[in-house]
């Protein structure tokens, strides 16, 4: 089996564009959620929503909404492989593994809402060329040149995470080189207004496992990471990870934390570890009254001493299907820089016994557990370490 | 890249307006009423539930589906209400508009607890799936794989034919065609073995690989996916040299997925004991698949 390894990342959240930018606002303090219009047969709706730094949305205009995505995209998948540092031909043979739950669908949204306005009997998703869920990859590939396979993961919140877990492996079992994985999620009305009919929106900030939380606030990523067989100084890699389905619900984990505990204990057996070995663990964390209750209480029964734990999702937002790899990167980025990200005011004390990190934390090497569960059941635990 | 076939199990309906009822076929197959879901999933659970009839597929079996247009019927509906009606999102439509909602609806119904992914790709959706599962079986992640693939149709046709750029009199219909694969177990029957699923970013690295097979023609059939070209269909045959063509699309109304139904359909029907599958993507890449009988 051949390694891999992250060699190569981008990353375009609510804090800012690129890795730097999104550690830098790490330093700064939490924001209202600001609010985003979702725009539907002639109504507006405003809902909190923590879109991308720097990139405003576009309002009621489709050319203007892809261009927007396009550019998101093309830059950060442009940073990931300028510092993976491929060659020609190796980019050419390299994998695409796409992670989203969105797809483009904020840009058929806004051809539909143009179409209506000719035509009051006008189709959705009646588009030029015909909507497909695949559509989506095959565009990044023609726009930058890759010619290997593409896999569009669609499992809700641990989509990216999926991506991951079998680009990692397609690049350890030598069926691929390299392979780039992407983690996207722009802003949608259906999105939005459908967490808002599931009443899972928060109007505050989200804090994950306090005894205030009350919810979730959307949010905008984008983020890209090349694997390859590379060693690069202080890259980190995926050690080892799992990924199980929970039939409990369509829309929450098992709340006896069973089904949690189990996905995490698959993941530390396939990275050869014991609970005790893990330095720090990410949770998915989405303040949501079940979804938490059932993530400290896998938690609870797997570690006896729990590790420092961190959540993102109060400063990201909840990107769906893109947080698998956003957080990663961030994660990383600043256990890289020596700290573990750190929530001020969030969960000092928890009903649920998960008491989050609250200040930059000193981080020492180690191994990191980064935990994602999603709609449909779909349990994804990741573990990573530097080489 | 191998696993033994352990069972397959389809459902193929040519399109009908209005369409046919399937809920009692839901009914027949999985041994309940699955109330609230939508065509997509009662196909996924169709197929599969027929896949997994007469054996009891172990609960470590992951599933790994796919599609060509993904559950198109919940999401137009969704856009519908929201954007012409005015309507917001109701709670269960918006939930099934995740596309592994049918993962789910799978899972439960065969009782599974392990990976679960739902993948699409534009023209090799059931081959993307059928290469992370081969692939998943032989680094032991997965110790056995349900793999399928569902594209049904959205009423009234002639609006699905215009969204899918088809043209007016083109026969449509749905497929959900279903694979239970492994590796080699004693204890465990087979009827077939893929022995290769792979992805080519051009013709000359896909001639090379077939080339390198040493296929015998009178052994082995050769077969094409929907959206490879006629012209190189021909090329390919002629460096595979085979002549024998397996013809598992006669007749088939049009859907994204058709690939699904040509290793079961080669299984119940070729004289032949190998099949080579090629098809293509729209980068001008190839998908192949080697199944033994």
């Amino acid at each position: 089996m051949a390694g891999c390894y992250f060699i190569g990342a981008g990353l375009h959240t609510t804090l800012g564009n690129g890795v730097e930018a999104n550690l830098a606002a790490l330093e700064g303090s939490f924001t209202p959620p600001p609010r985003a219009t979702a725009r539907y047969a002639g109504r507006e709706q405003q809902l909190p929503y923590r879109t991308l730094r720097d990139v405003p949305l576009p309002g009621d205009d489709a050319a203007a909404e892809q261009l927007r995505l396009d550019a998101v995209l093309d830059a950060t998948i442009g940073a990931a492989l300028e510092q993976a540092q491929l060659s020609n031909d190796e980019r050419a043979r390299t994998g695409l593994f796409v992670g989203t739950s969105s797809f483009d669908i904020g840009v058929s949204e806004a051809e539909y809402r143009e179409a209506l306005l000719v035509d009051a009997a006008a189709l959705p998703l009646d588009r030029q060329p015909s909507a497909s869920l695949g559509q989506f990859a095959l565009r990044m590939r023609a726009r930058h040149g890759l010619r290997g396979p593409d896999f569009s993961f669609n499992t809700a919140c641990t989509a990216s995470a999926n991506a991951l877990l079998h680009a990692d492996a397609m690049v350890r079992s030598g069926r691929l080189r390299h392979a780039l994985v992407v983690g996207v999620e722009c802003f949608n009305a259906i999105t939005a207004l459908g967490f808002q009919g599931l009443q899972l929106l928060s109007p505050d900030n989200m804090k994950p496992f306090d005894p205030a939380r009350n919810g979730l606030v959307l949010g905008e990523a984008c983020a890209a990471l090349v694997l390859g067989p590379e060693a690069r100084r202080g890259s980190f890699f995926l050690r080892g990870g799992a990924n199980l389905c929970d039939t409990h619900s369509m829309s929450a984990a098992n709340p006896d934390g069973s089904t949690v505990a189990l996905v995490m204990q698959r993941a530390l057996r396939s990275a050869g570890l014991e609970p005790r070995d893990i330095t720090a663990l990410k949770t998915h964390g989405t303040a949501s009254l079940l979804n938490d209750e059932a993530e400290a209480a896998g938690m609870h029964q797997l570690f006896e001493a729990l590790p420092p734990v961190c959540a993102l999702k109060p400063w990201l937002g909840h990107t769906l299907g893109a947080c698998g790899l956003n957080e990663l990167v961030l994660f990383c980025a600043a256990a890289k820089r020596g700290f573990l990200i750190g929530t001020p005011g969030i969960a000092a004390q928890s009903d649920l016994g998960i008491e989050l990190n609250q200040q930059s934390l000193d981080l020492p090497a180690g191994n990191f557990m980064l935990n994602y569960f999603g709609f449909g059941g779909n349990n994804t635990s990741l573990v990573v370490v530097a080489a | 890249m191998s696993a033994q076939i352990y069972a397959c199990g389809n459902c193929y309906l040519p399109a009908t307006e209005p369409a046919a009822d399937l809920k009692v076929l839901v009914k027949e197959t999985t041994g309940e009423a699955v109330r609230r879901i939508g065509r997509f999933i009662q196909l996924a659970l169709i197929g599969a539930g027929r896949c997994a009839q007469g054996a009891t597929v172990p609960a470590d079996t992951a599933v790994y589906f796919a599609s060509g247009r993904g559950d198109f019927e919940t999401t137009l509906e969704v856009m519908a209400t929201l954007f012409r009606d005015g309507g917001t999102p109701k709670p269960l439509s918006f939930v099934n508009t995740v596309s592994n909602a049918a993962c789910y609806y799978v899972a439960r119904s065969l009782r599974l607890q392990s990976r679960s992914n739902f993948v699409c790709n534009r023209n090799l959706a059931f081959e993307s799936v059928l290469q992370l599962a081969l692939m998943d079986v032989e680094t032991h992640a997965a110790t056995s794989a349900l793999v399928g693939s569902v594209d049904a149709v959205t009423t009234p046709l002639a609006e699905y034919r215009q969204r899918l750029h088809l043209a007016a009199d083109t026969p449509l219909a749905e497929g959900s065609h279903w694979l239970w694969i492994g590796p080699a177990r004693d204890d465990r029957p087979r009827i077939g073995e893929v022995t290769a699923m792979e992805y080519f970013g051009d013709a000359p690295m896909l001639s090379a690989w077939i080339a390198a097979r040493r296929l015998d023609a009178h052994d082995c059939a050769f077969a094409t996916g929907q959206f490879i070209d006629a012209g190189d269909a021909r090329t390919l045959a002629d460096t595979a040299g085979l002549s024998g063509f397996f013809d598992y699309r006669d007749g088939r109304g049009y859907y994204d997925s058709q690939s699904g139904a040509a290793i079961a359909d080669f299984l119940a029907g070729s004289g032949h004991t190998q099949l080579l599958h090629v098809n293509a993507d729209a980068t001008g890449g190839f998908g192949v698949m080697l199944v033994t009988r």
